[in-house]
C-alpha cells in the first residue's frame, strides 16, 4: 500500500472494525483501553460505524455506547472472521489493540480472511509492522537510510528444524558465532513477536544465554532469538511521533528513563520532557525520528526508542534501538503527560485526515499539526506486584514485571518524582532503614529492584555522596542531586523549616508525621498548592480543557491559598453543584482496570443528571483520566491532603471514594476528618465512612450478621499468636487466615496446624502491623458467589448473581465465575436476595454493595460484605446489560431507584469471567490458584452453554484446551479426589476419553517429556511440574473445579463458537431470586 | 528575605531568588522551548529583554560554549523557575542579573494575557521592591532603542569559510549557526556591520544578500533597508526574521508590534504551494503586516496566519520569519540555505547563457 493509496479515501458511512488488547495483563494494562475508546469516539466523529471486539469486560471501550456494535469475544482469527462476516467491515484498525490486536489482524491477513472479505487494513501498513518486528529487518531499512543501530545478528531455526531436535552442540556453536558477532559478552538476548519483552535481557554469561536462546527459540513466533550488542548504560529515551499520509510529521514529546538502559522502559522510571539531553542531541534524534516514521510509511503514532550518551561532541552520540508501529503504553503516557490525544489523532489519520484537518481540542485554537511545548516535569513510577510474589525475583531487566503504573506532573522533577511516589501506593518490601551499608549498596542500589527508589533516598540520608551512589546505580548525577535535595529537606524539615521540604513535593501530612507537629501547624508555615493548566502550549495560548496538576507556590507565600488563589487556572464553575470522583490509581493485582471502569461511570452518570463531575486520579494508561472524560481532571496523588485540595478549590459539594477500590475506599477515614478540619461544605456521598469501616471490622460485622440471623462461617479475629492458636483449636483445622484491610486476599492462606499458623502470623503481622488477623472456618466443597447489588438506602436492586467455578480455598478474584448460576435451587436463590437486601439494609448503603456468599449443605453464609464497587460489577454489567456504578452514583448523588427507570435483569445465555495469570512473566512464581489473589486481568466469554462458555473464556485467555495428545493427570494432591475414589476414577476416565494417559516413574522423565511438547495437558498441584508447564505454556489445571470445568468444555468443542453483538444477546427483565410466577 | 524583585507595567511587584546580582530593565518575554537555554541566552534578538523560560528547570545539560550562537548573553536578564549552578554561574560572570524560584507560568500567562512588558529587576544584597521599580521607571520600549543595532552587530568585515559563493550577510545581530549553515553549504560568508553602506557592498561584489536576525523594530534598520532597496533585482536576496522584515519594508510592506510575539521551537509553518507543515524555531516580536505589492507571501504560521516566507521568483527575493538554522529547535527547514545559494547558482547559469 502506498500513501497516495489512502489520499482521498472518505470515511464517512465506512465501517471499521476496532480491536482491543484483551485482558489487562504484564505488558498490556489499560493503555489501550484509553486508546480504543478514544479512538471509538474520533471514528464516529468522523461518520465512521465502528464495530469493537474486546475480550475484556473490564473496559469502558466495551460499553454498548462506545460503538455501533460491540462484540465481546475471544480475540482470535475465528471469532474475528466470524465478526467479519456478520459485520462487513471496510477497514480493520489494528494498531490501537497492543500487541494483541496487530498479532490477530496479521493471522487474518495471512490466512486470506481480511482479502476473501474485501478489508482493507487502515493507517500503518502489515510490512511495515513486519518491519519493525523483524530485527533483521529493521536493522536492513535502517542502515539503508543511515541510522545507527546496535549491532546484532539472530539465532535461527532453519525452515522445518524444531527447537527440540537442535543439538546442544549445534546450538552453542550458533549462539557463540552470534556472540562474536557483535563485539562479546555481554549481550542482550531478546525473542521476536512477544509481549513487553518477554523472555528477553542482558546476559553477561555464556551458559546462561545458550539455556536463554534454546528458550527464546521455543517461544518466538518466527523461530528466531536477536544477539544485540549490549548499550548498558547509555540514556534510553523515547519519542512519540505522528506522521500523516501526506507525510506530515511531529514529535509528541519525548522521554527519558532514569534508569539506564538494560530496564524495559516499561520497568522504569520515565521523565517527560527529556533533562539531560542537550538540543543539539535532542533535535539528531528528532530528525532521526522523522526519517525513521518517514521510511517505515507509518500512519499515525508510533514510539521510537534510542539510546544515547554524551561522548564529547556538543551533541553526543545515539542509536535507534526500537521502533514500535503502533500505539503503545508509552504513548498512553505521552498523551497523558502532553494533552495531545496520540489515539485519536492516529484514528483520524488511518481514515485518511492529514494532522493540519484535525482540531487541538485542548486549545481549541490550533491543530493537531503541532509539537506540544511542556512547561513541567512529568514523572512515571510503574507498580510491581512485589507484595504478591514473595518467591519472585524482582531484578528489574528487560522484561517487564510491573502491573501499572503512577504518574504525576510538578514543576520540578523532585515534586513530581515524590507525587508519582505517593500515587503508586507501593510500600517497599525491604525495611531500608534497617539494612547494612554493604547490603544496601549491592542488593538495593547496584541491583535495581521496584524498592531502588527507597534506597537512593535512605544512602543520601546515611551520608553517602552523589557520586558514590551514581556510582552504584548509573543513574545521572542531575538526577542524584535532585534525590539528595529531597533527603536533606527533610532533615531540615526536622530542624524547623518545613519550606524546603513542602516546595520539594512532601504533603503537610508527610511533614506533620516526620516531625510530630500538628498538620496545621505546618500548613500555616508552608506555601499553599494552586492548580496549573496542561495546556500543549506552556501558556502560550489560552487552554479550552479542563485538565489540571497541582504545584506548591515558591517560598515567599505561606499558608494555604484559599478561593480564587487556590483555584489557580482552574476553570471549573464554582458556582455549580460538583462532585469530586476519587479513582482507583495504578493498575495492581487485586485492582485492576474494573475500578476505572466504575470510576468513568459514576461520572458519566453525575453528568447526566447535570452535575459537574471532577476526577482525581493518577494512572495514565485509564479513560477516567483522559481529559474529556470528566468536567474537572486532578492528575494528583489519591491523598486525603491532595483531594481535600481539589475539594476546596473546585468548591465541590460532595465526594465519591466508592469507585476507585481499595485507594479510594482507604482515603474514606482520613478525608472525612480532613474535610472537618478544613471546615468545607462538602460530605462523602454514600454509604457512610462508618459502615464501610463496620463491614471490614470482623467483631462489629459479626455482631450485625448474628443479629440479622445471617450465617457465617465460624471464626474470629485475633491480636496475638496465642489468641490467635485459641482461636485455630476452637474451629478446627483447617482454616483460613488473613490479615484485616488488605487487598486482594493478599497474604490469605488455608493452614492446617499450629505450625503453619505460627510461621503465617509472622508473615502478617510484618504485612500489617496495627490491624488484627481474621480466622475462619474453612468451608470445603461449598458453592461460592458474588452478588453485586445496589442500593438508595430503602430499598435494593440486584445487579446479578455469580457463581464461582472454583471452591472456597480460591481466592474470589482468581476463580473463574459464571451469570447466572446453574447449582442454585429456587429457595437457596431467594435466601441469597434476602440475605443481600437485609445486609443492605442493615448497613445503611447508598450505593454499591457487593456480597460474597458460601453455600453448603443448602445453608447460605456470608463470607464478607463490601458496600462499594466490586471487581465483578463491569462484568455483571456486561452480561445483564444493567449499568449498576452508573445507578449507585445516581442514587449516592440523591435519586431513589424508584425514580429511576430500571430493572433487573437475568441473561438466558451464560457468561463465563475466567483471570489471566502472570506466572509466565514471574519465574519463580507458585502457579497454583489458592487463597491470594494473583491475576492481573480478565476475559468473558460467552455462549448458550456453561461449557462452550468456559470454553471460549478459556480461548480468549490464550490458552485454549487441548482437544487431544497426551495428559498427565496427578491426583496425589489433597485438592484432588483420591483416584481410587469414584470421584477420582471419574475424573480420570474424563480425561482418559481425549487423551492417552501418560506415567512417569522419575520426575526428570516428566520434565523432559514436558520441555520436550509430549504433553499437552496436565491436571496437578505438583508446584515443580506446573512451574515448568508455565514455562513451556502447557495448558494445565490446578484445582479439581477447573479440570472439571474443562472437560465439561472438551464436550462443547462442537457446538458453534455462537460470536453475537452483546447488545444481540437475550435478557430477560426478572428479579433475581424472585419465585417464579 | 528575598533579595530579589521584578516589578512589571501592570503594577505587581514580585519576590523571586537572586541568582546573579545586578540592576537591569527591559521587554519581558517568554519562550516554550524546553532545550536549548545556552543558544537561546546568546541569541543576539534578546537583547534589550527580559527573557523568562516558560519550562521550569534550566541548564540540566551543563554550559559548553561550543553552543553559544554569539560570544555573550544577550538578553538583559533571565528568570526561570529555576535556574542549576552552571548557569547562574555563567550569567554571574556575564553581569545579567537572573532570578528564579518564580512562579514563571503565572508570569508567561500575564505576558499572554497583557502583552510583553516592560519589567525592571533588582537582584542582591540590599536590594528592594523600590530598585525593581526604579528600574521599571526607566525601561523604554523595544521600538525607542534606535541603536540597537550598534551594540548586537560586528565592528569589522570577517570572513568565514572558503567556498565559490560569496554571501554578504548583514549582521543586525545575526546567529552564528546562520554562518554555519552557509559555510557548510560552501559558502564564503561575509559577515558585515549592520551599517554596512551600498558602496561597501559594490567593492565585495557579493553573489548574494543576506539580511540576519537580529532585536528590536526592524525600522531601526534602516542601513539595511537601503542597502536592500539599492541591490534588489541586481543580487539574489535573503533574510532570516528581521531580515525578512527589512527586506518586506525595503520593497513597500509594512511591519507591525506583536501582542507577545512568537518565541519557542514548536511553531506551526505551513507552506502554501506543498501543503506541509514544519516545526520551526522563533523569535519575533515584530512581524509583516502586509508584504507590499513586490513580495508573496509563501508560508504562513498555522496558529495566527502570519507571513513566515515572502518570496519574489523573479527579482530572486527569499526571506523567512522563523529560523531555518535552528540551534535552538528542529533541523526540519534547513533546506532553505540550499534554496537560497541556488539563487546565486542560477544567477550564474543566466550569466553563462549570455
Amino acid at each position: 500500500m502506498t500513501d497516495e493509496d489512502t489520499t482521498d479515501e472518505a470515511s464517512a458511512d465506512r465501517t471499521i472494525l476496532l480491536i482491543g488488547s484483551g485482558p489487562i495483563q504484564i505488558g498490556q494494562a489499560a493503555e489501550f483501553d484509553y486508546s480504543g475508546a478514544q479512538a471509538c469516539r474520533a471514528l464516529q466523529e468522523e461518520g465512521a460505524r465502528v464495530v469493537l471486539v474486546n475480550s475484556n469486560p473490564a473496559t469502558i471501550m466495551t460499553d454498548p455506547d462506545m460503538a455501533d456494535r460491540v462484540y465481546i469475544e475471544p480475540i482470535t482469527p475465528e471469532a474475528i472472521a466470524e465478526i467479519i462476516r456478520n459485520e462487513d467491515p471496510d477497514g480493520v484498525i489494528a494498531g490501537l489493540g497492543g500487541q494483541t490486536g496487530l498479532n490477530v489482524t496479521a493471522e487474518l491477513a495471512e490466512q486470506g480472511i481480511l482479502a476473501e472479505h474485501d478489508v482493507e487494513i487502515m493507517g500503518t501498513p502489515l510490512d511495515t509492522i513486519y518491519a519493525t518486528e523483524d530485527r533483521d529487518l529493521f536493522k536492513q531499512r535502517m542502515e539503508a537510510i543511515g541510522q545507527p543501530v546496535p549491532s546484532s545478528t539472530t539465532v535461527s531455526l532453519d525452515d522445518g528444524e524444531a527447537v527440540q531436535s537442535l543439538t546442544e552442540d549445534d546450538l552453542r556453536d550458533r549462539v557463540d558465532a552470534a556472540v562474536e558477532a557483535v563485539g562479546g559478552l555481554p549481550v542482550i538476548a531478546r525473542t521476536t513477536y512477544t509481549l513487553g519483552g518477554s523472555g528477553s535481557g542482558v546476559v553477561h554469561d555464556r551458559e546462561k544465554l545458550y539455556g536463554r536462546v534454546r528458550k527464546g527459540l521455543r517461544l518466538s513466533r518466527n523461530s528466531e532469538v536477536l544477539i544485540t550488542e549490549s548499550i548498558s548504560g547509555w540514556v534510553e529515551l523515547e519519542y512519540e511521533v505522528m506522521r500523516d499520509a501526506d507525510n506530515s510529521c511531529i514529535i509528541i514529546c519525548n522521554m527519558e528513563n532514569i534508569d539506564p538502559m538494560g530496564i524495559h522502559t516499561g520497568e522504569s522510571i520515565v521523565v517527560t520532557p527529556s533533562q539531560v539531553i542537550p538540543d543539539e542531541g535532542h533535535q539528531e534524534m528528532r530528525n532521526a525520528a522523522l526519517e525513521v516514521i518517514r521510511e517505515l510509511g507509518i500512519q499515525g503514532g508510533c514510539n521510537i526508542q534510542f539510546a544515547w550518551r554524551d561522548d564529547g561532541t556538543p551533541g553526543g552520540e545515539y542509536r535507534v534501538v526500537e521502533v514500535n508501529p503502533r500505539v503503545s503504553r508509552s504513548s498512553a503516557l505521552a498523551s497523558k503527560a502532553t494533552g495531545y490525544p496520540i489515539a485519536r489523532v492516529t484514528a483520524k489519520v488511518a481514515l485518511g485526515k492529514r494532522l493540519h484537518e484535525i482540531e487541538n481540542e485542548i486549545t481549541g485554537e490550533t491543530t493537531a499539526a503541532f509539537e506540544p511545548a511542556i512547561d513541567y516535569v512529568v514523572t512515571k513510577i510503574p507498580r510491581w506486584p512485589k507484595d504478591k510474589f514473595d518467591d519472585v525475583e524482582f531484578t528489574l531487566s528487560t522484561a517487564m514485571k510491573s502491573t501499572g503504573e503512577a504518574m504525576a506532573i510538578g514543576r520540578t522533577f523532585e515534586e513530581s518524582m515524590l507525587k508519582a511516589i505517593r500515587s503508586t501506593e507501593y510500600e517497599p518490601a525491604t525495611d531500608v532503614e534497617s539494612v547494612s551499608d554493604a547490603a544496601l549498596e549491592t542488593e538495593l542500589l547496584e541491583r535495581p529492584t521496584p524498592d531502588r527508589t527507597f534506597a537512593i533516598f535512605e544512602a543520601f540520608d546515611r551520608g553517602y555522596s552523589v557520586a558514590e551512589v551514581q556510582e552504584l546505580t548509573g543513574i545521572k548525577q542531575w538526577y542524584l542531586e535532585r534525590y539528595q535535595r529531597v533527603s536533606k529537606a527533610m532533615d531540615a524539615a526536622q530542624e524547623g523549616d518545613f519550606t524546603t521540604a513542602a516546595t520539594a513535593g512532601v504533603t503537610n501530612a508527610e511533614i506533620a508525621t516526620a516531625t510530630g507537629e500538628p498538620v496545621g501547624d505546618v500548613e500555616t508555615q508552608v506555601p499553599g498548592r494552586t492548580y496549573k493548566q496542561v495546556d500543549t502550549c506552556a501558556g502560550e495560548f489560552a487552554a479550552q480543557t479542563p485538565y489540571y496538576y497541582s504545584s506548591r507556590k515558591p517560598e515567599f507565600y505561606s499558608g494555604p491559598l484559599t478561593d480564587a488563589a487556590a483555584a489557580g487556572e482552574l476553570r471549573v464553575d464554582r458556582d455549580v453543584e460538583s462532585v469530586v470522583v476519587v479513582g482507583g490509581g495504578p493498575i495492581r493485582i487485586g485492582q485492576g482496570v474494573e475500578f476505572d471502569y466504575c470510576s468513568v461511570h459514576a461520572v458519566q452518570a453525575l453528568r447526566e443528571m447535570g452535575i459537574d463531575a471532577h476526577v482525581v486520579n493518577n494512572n495514565p494508561e485509564t479513560v477516567s483520566t483522559d481529559y474529556d472524560t470528566s468536567d474537572g481532571l486532578f492528575f494528583e496523588p489519591i491523598t486525603a491532603e491532595e483531594v481535600a485540595d481539589v475539594v476546596e478549590a473546585a468548591d465541590a459539594d460532595g465526594v465519591m471514594v466508592q469507585f476507585g477500590g481499595q485507594t479510594s475506599v482507604n482515603i474514606g477515614h482520613p478525608l472525612e476528618s480532613e474535610l472537618q478540619r478544613r471546615e468545607l461544605d462538602c460530605e462523602i456521598l454514600g454509604t457512610s465512612v462508618d459502615a464501610m469501616d463496620l463491614a471490614e471490622d470482623r467483631n462489629r460485622f459479626n455482631r450485625l450478621m448474628d443479629d440479622l440471623g445471617i450465617a457465617q462461617p465460624a471464626g474470629g479475629s485475633a491480636t496475638s499468636e496465642a489468641e490467635a492458636l485459641g482461636l485455630a483449636g476452637e474451629l478446627g483445622y483447617p482454616v483460613l487466615v488473613r490479615p484485616s484491610y488488605v487487598l486482594g486476599g493478599r497474604a490469605m492462606e488455608v493452614v492446617y496446624s499450629d505450625d503453619e499458623l505460627k510461621e503465617y502470623i509472622q508473615e502478617a503481622v510484618r504485612v500489617s502491623p496495627d490491624k488484627p488477623i481474621l480466622i475462619d472456618e474453612f468451608l470445603a466443597d461449598a458453592i461460592e458467589l458474588d452478588v453485586d447489588a445496589v442500593s438508595d438506602g430503602d430499598r435494593a436492586i440486584i445487579g446479578g448473581v455469580m457463581e464461582h467455578v472454583e471452591t472456597a480455598g480460591v481466592h474470589s478474584g482468581d476463580s473463574a465465575c459464571m451469570i447466572p448460576p446453574r447449582a442454585l435451587d429456587t429457595e437457596t436463590m431467594r435466601r441469597v436476595r434476602e440475605v443481600t437486601e437485609d445486609i443492605a439494609t442493615a448497613l445503611d448503603t447508598v450505593g454499591l454493595l457487593n456480597v460474597q456468599l458460601a453455600v453448603k449443605d443448602g445453608e447460605v453464609y456470608v463470607l464478607e460484605a463490601n458496600p462499594r464497587s466490586s471487581r465483578t460489577v463491569p462484568f455483571v454489567s456486561k452480561a445483564t446489560g444493567v449499568p449498576i456504578a452508573k445507578l449507585a452514583a445516581r442514587v449516592m448523588a440523591g435519586e431513589s431507584l424508584d425514580e429511576i427507570d430500571t430493572e433487573e435483569r437475568i441473561p438466558e445465555d451464560v457468561s463465563v469471567k475466567e483471570v489471566v495469570l502472570p506466572f509466565d512473566r514471574l519465574s519463580g512464581s507458585d502457579p497454583r490458584l489458592g487463597p491470594e489473589m494473583k491475576s492481573t486481568g480478565e476475559v468473558m466469554g460467552t455462549a448458550g452453554t456453561f461449557a462452550k462458555a468456559y470454553d471460549k473464556s478459556q480461548d480468549a485467555i490464550g490458552k485454549p484446551i487441548p482437544d487431544s495428545g497426551t495428559a498427565w493427570i496427578d491426583l496425589s494432591a489433597a485438592e484432588f479426589p483420591d483416584p481410587d475414589t469414584e470421584a477420582g476414577q471419574a475424573l480420570r476416565d474424563g480425561y482418559a476419553e481425549y487423551f492417552d494417559l501418560a506415567a512417569f516413574d522419575a520426575d526428570a522423565e516428566l520434565v523432559s517429556a514436558l520441555r520436550e511438547g509430549r504433553i499437552d495437558v496436565v491436571v496437578s498441584r505438583d508446584r515443580d511440574p506446573l512451574e515448568v508447564c508455565v514455562e513451556e505454556e502447557v495448558t494445565y489445571f490446578s484445582t479439581t473445579a477447573s479440570a472439571e470445568a474443562a472437560l465439561e468444555a472438551l464436550g462443547a468443542t462442537d457446538e458453534p463458537i455462537d460470536v453475537q453483538a452483546v447488545s444481540d444477546r437475550p435478557r430477560t427483565v426478572k428479579r433475581w431470586g424472585a419465585s417464579d410466577d | 528575605m528575598s533579595d530579589a524583585y521584578l516589578a512589571l507595567e501592570d503594577g505587581r511587584v514580585i519576590e523571586a531568588r537572586g541568582r546573579a546580582p545586578g540592576r537591569t530593565r527591559g521587554e519581558l518575554v517568554f519562550t516554550t522551548a524546553y532545550t536549548g537555554y545556552e543558544e537561546s541566552l546568546t541569541d543576539p534578538s534578546y537583547e534589550e529583554q527580559v527573557l523568562t523560560f516558560s519550562y521550569p528547570l534550566i541548564g540540566n545539560y551543563g554550559v559548553r560554549d561550543e553552543r553559544f550562537e554569539s560570544d555573550r548573553v544577550h538578553p538583559r536578564a533571565a528568570i526561570a523557575h529555576e535556574f542549576t549552578e552552571d548557569v547562574a554561574e555563567w550569567l554571574d560572570a556575564g553581569d545579567v542579573p537572573a532570578i528564579d524560584h518564580i512562579d514563571t507560568r503565572e508570569l508567561v500567562t500575564s505576558i499572554r494575557e497583557g502583552g510583553a512588558m516592560k519589567c525592571g529587576i533588582a537582584v542582591g544584597d540590599g536590594a528592594t521592591p523600590e530598585d525593581a521599580k526604579a528600574e521599571l521607571s526607566e525601561c523604554r520600549g523595544m521600538s525607542e532603542h534606535v541603536d540597537i543595532g550598534k551594540r548586537v552587530t560586528t565592528v569589522d568585515h570577517t570572513t568565514y569559510g572558503g567556498g565559490d559563493t560569496d554571501v554578504a550577510l548583514i549582521d543586525c545581530g545575526a546567529k552564528m549557526s546562520i554562518v554555519e549553515s552557509l559555510v557548510d553549504r560552501d559558502a564564503t560568508v561575509h559577515v558585515l556591520p549592520y551599517d554596512t553602506t551600498p558602496g561597501e557592498i559594490a567593492a565585495l561584489d557579493p553573489d548574494l544578500l543576506f539580511i540576519s536576525n537580529g532585536p528590536g523594530d526592524p525600522a531601526n534598520f534602516e542601513a539595511a533597508e537601503t542597502l536592500v532597496d539599492e541591490y534588489v533585482g541586481d543580487l539574489p536576496i535573503a533574510g532570516i526574521c528581521l531580515g525578512q522584515q527589512v527586506v518586506a519594508r525595503a520593497l513597500g510592506g509594512t511591519t507591525e508590534k506583536m501582542a507577545f510575539g512568537h518565541r519557542g521551537v514548536n511553531q506551526p509553518v505551513r507552506d502554501l504551494d506543498s501543503g506541509q507543515v514544519v516545526m520551526t524555531t522563533q523569535n519575533h516580536g515584530y512581524t509583516v503586516g502586509e508584504p507590499g505589492d513586490e513580495l508573496d507571501v509563501k508560508q504562513v504560521n498555522v496558529n495566527d496566519g502570519t507571513a513566515e516566507g515572502l518570496a519574489n521568483e523573479d527579482l530572486d527575493v527569499l526571506t523567512r520569519q522563523y529560523h531555518p538554522e535552528a540551534h535552538p529547535g528542529p533541523h526540519d527547514s534547513l533546506g532553505f540555505f540550499d534554496d537560497v545559494l541556488a539563487l546565486t547558482a542560477e544567477n550564474r547559469n543566466v550569466v553563462a547563457d549570455d
